[in-house]
């Protein structure tokens, strides 16, 4: 039952995907700056006949609505068109450097929860403690800290004052490493290659410690005070009434209910960390997605930004989706 | 020291620092609980009828605490054990129903598991319990107990409610499957905090009828908090009436519904509606509960009594034992002279 009402939601993210691909398709075009002219510079040299060819292969000398029926006709084939600048197909670029957006924003994630759940309970289990104000006070900090700021400060420290981790990149350039899945970690596992997990690991350190910081710190708040208030609750004074000890309280009854609004919270931190690490990329070197949709969109490269966005729409989706379940599973209340 | 006594309450004194000073939510209470006694705690919402049975439990939420007193079970001190110790008793000696089912009851947990939980944490049934597969015969003999005791507190085809959530039972379902929790690892006492405020009246009765089977079947003493002291004198044989974080007079629910020595008792008698008579309306009692962050020195029920002499605010009144296990803290029935040479903490003996 809810396999077939989880394969539903995913057949409903086609239209979610198209609709969005529309809206940023009428978007770009609105937008001043021509794809050719940016393409072939500001100088002029180019003659006309030139410009004119480039406009016909990239069919923008056509009405918007034949480009935009164009578009939509090779896109539920499958084909998202060739990238104007890079010259290569969409789906094979983006299929290049997703593995690595989602691998950093997977590691994020990890890091953010490995913090903010000890913490979020801890300090709500400690109210008004020393560790509570301090680690509220630090996550306040978390918030607020600029991305790029802390992953200079980061590099800065552990990279280039003690040397402990490398600088940018995935892995070491040194290091050969035989592509599976796109995911470095999970490759190196697969072909046995330990120097290449030792290396992407460490990779993926700063990075994704730079990227989780703010996640961790609005999980950990969320988590604190959805804690303190299942820790008032009823259930969990009958809980102590049973003779249940302390920690069979706090883990079992408290935080089985605050998680149910802190995995809302994680869900939606999910969608930025997916889409909103252009900077954190770019600060680390780190060869993902965002880097290249933000140069195709000063490249005003139309097909790849199209079809970035209807990935982006399609982890969002999906991360969406994830809550979901998971909610069916921890609140028996709810179903898909 | 206790003879018969299953519990015996001592000067118990709870406080809870607020911003405007200390409350006294109970204050010097003295309660003797027989095994197999149906005792009432009777008083309006805030006297801290509630404070007392959390305080037995020592479940007194931060930053309360118990100042004072013993709460002796089984001649114990509980206020000297253990935390371990403490979590023992809890839930297999002495059991507790909360008020509000709904919000007692954890939403996520199916209840049959809520209710198995005692069981598992006390080790009733005996056998290997870890690690996982081998303990499938301690969880099916525990489920066997569960599904019994859901069947004797009235649950109808436990099998099937095993597995429900509580918000898929009715409220009347939700107190009983609270009920069963209480009672699976057969306490010999069982606190019941306002079982029945929030059903509904036939629900009521039923709860009532459920809990009396119990006390007479298990022999399992209750110590029945409400603020209904009708419903108290039906289900109790004795009745102990609060009035800010006080005793204020204690008796045999005969005693105490014939013959009220305090006026607080007489007032909460007169305001009870009663069918037989038509004409008579329902006698409030004048005034609100005193704030118990600044309780008069006298009497605390003093500015809302109708027999209040001056002598009544400016002293701390003494509980008087009035005949044999009854007691009342009120200068109206006593012709009484202030003599220096008596301790005002003392029960004075008339």
């Amino acid at each position: 039952m809810r396999v077939v009402k989880i394969l539903e939601r995913l057949l409903a993210t086609i239209p979610i995907m198209f609709g969005v691909a529309i809206i940023v398709f009428f978007f770009m075009r609105l937008t001043p700056g021509d794809p050719v002219d940016i393409m072939m510079g500001q100088g002029g040299a180019v003659s006309t006949g030139e410009i004119e060819r480039l406009r016909e292969e990239f069919n923008l000398d056509k009405p918007l609505l034949v480009q935009l029926w164009l578009f939509l006709k090779d896109a539920l084939r499958g084909d998202l068109g060739y990238s104007y600048i890079l010259k290569r197909p969409v789906t094979t670029l983006i299929a290049e450097r997703l593995p690595a957006t989602i691998e950093l924003a997977l590691g994020a994630l990890l890091v953010s929860l490995l913090f903010s759940i000890p913490v979020g309970i801890l300090s709500a289990v400690r109210q008004n403690s020393l560790l509570d104000r301090l680690t509220m006070a630090s996550s306040f900090l978390g918030i607020s800290m600029p991305g790029f700021w802390l992953g200079i400060i980061l590099i800065l420290l552990f990279s280039v004052r003690w040397g402990w981790l490398p600088v940018q990149g995935r892995i070491s350039a040194d290091l050969k490493l035989q592509q599976v899945t796109g995911f470095f970690v999970l490759d190196s596992l697969l072909t046995g290659n330990r120097q290449a997990l030792i290396s992407s690991l460490r990779h993926l350190v700063l990075p994704s410690i730079t990227l989780g910081a703010p996640v961790a710190a609005v999980v950990a708040r969320v988590l604190r005070s959805s804690m303190l208030e299942t820790l008032r609750s009823d259930y969990v004074m009958l809980a102590r009434s049973k003779g249940a000890h302390e920690w069979n309280v706090v883990l079992k009854h408290a935080l089985r209910n605050a998680l149910i609004p802190t995995v809302t919270v994680v869900g939606l931190q999910v969608g930025i960390l997916l889409g909103g690490n252009m900077i954190i990329e770019a600060v680390f070197g780190w060869p993902g997605l965002g880097r290249m949709v933000v140069d195709a969109i000063f490249n005003r490269d139309f097909p790849l930004i199209q079809g970035s966005v209807m990935v982006y729409a399609f982890t969002f989706v999906i991360a969406n989706l994830a809550v979901d379940v998971m909610y069916t599973y921890l609140n028996p209340k709810v179903s898909l | 020291m206790s003879g018969t006594e299953l519990l015996e309450i001592r000067q118990l004194t709870t406080v809870f620092p607020t911003r405007r000073g200390e409350v006294r939510a109970v204050d010097g209470v003295n309660l003797r609980l027989k095994p197999g006694q149906l005792l009432g705690l009777v008083g309006e919402s805030g006297c801290g009828k509630s404070t007392v049975l959390l305080s037995i439990l020592r479940l007194i939420r931060q930053p309360g605490q118990i100042v004072q007193g013993e709460i002796l079970f089984r001649g114990r001190d509980l206020r000297k054990q253990s935390g371990k110790a403490m979590r023992a008793i809890r839930g297999k000696d002495i059991a507790m129903i909360f008020q509000d089912p709904l919000s007692t009851l954890n939403p996520v947990f199916v209840v049959g598991e809520q209710i198995r939980e005692a069981l598992r944490i006390h080790h009733i049934v005996s056998g290997p319990r870890w690690p996982w597969p081998l303990d499938i015969a301690v969880r099916q003999n525990e489920k066997k107990r569960v599904l019994k005791i859901m069947e004797d507190v009235g649950i109808p085809s436990p099998m099937d409610r095993y597995a429900a959530y509580p918000h898929q039972f009715s409220g009347g379902m939700q107190q009983r499957a609270l009920i069963a929790m209480a009672l699976i690892c057969g306490p010999s006492i069982l606190l019941a905090d306002e079982p029945t405020t929030a059903l509904d009246v036939t629900i009521q009765a039923q709860i009532m009828d459920l809990m009396r089977q119990i006390n007479q079947s298990h022999g399992t003493a209750i110590i029945l908090v409400t603020h209904d002291l009708g419903l108290a004198a039906e289900f109790c044989d004795t009745i102990a009436v609060m009035y800010a974080g006080r005793i204020v007079e204690q008796g045999s629910v005969d005693q105490i519904v014939t013959d009220p020595q305090h006026p607080y008792t007489e007032g909460l008698l007169a305001c009870r509606p009663r069918i037989q008579q038509r004409e008579q309306r329902v006698q409030p009692i004048p005034g609100n509960v005193p704030d118990l962050a600044a309780l008069p020195v006298g009497c605390a029920f003093a500015p809302r009594c109708k027999y209040a002499r001056e002598l009544c605010a400016q002293v701390s009144i003494p509980m008087f034992s009035v005949e044999d296990g009854r007691f009342s803290r009120c200068l109206r029935h006593t012709d009484f002279r202030i003599e220096p040479h008596l301790g005002w903490d003392e029960i004075v003996r008339l």
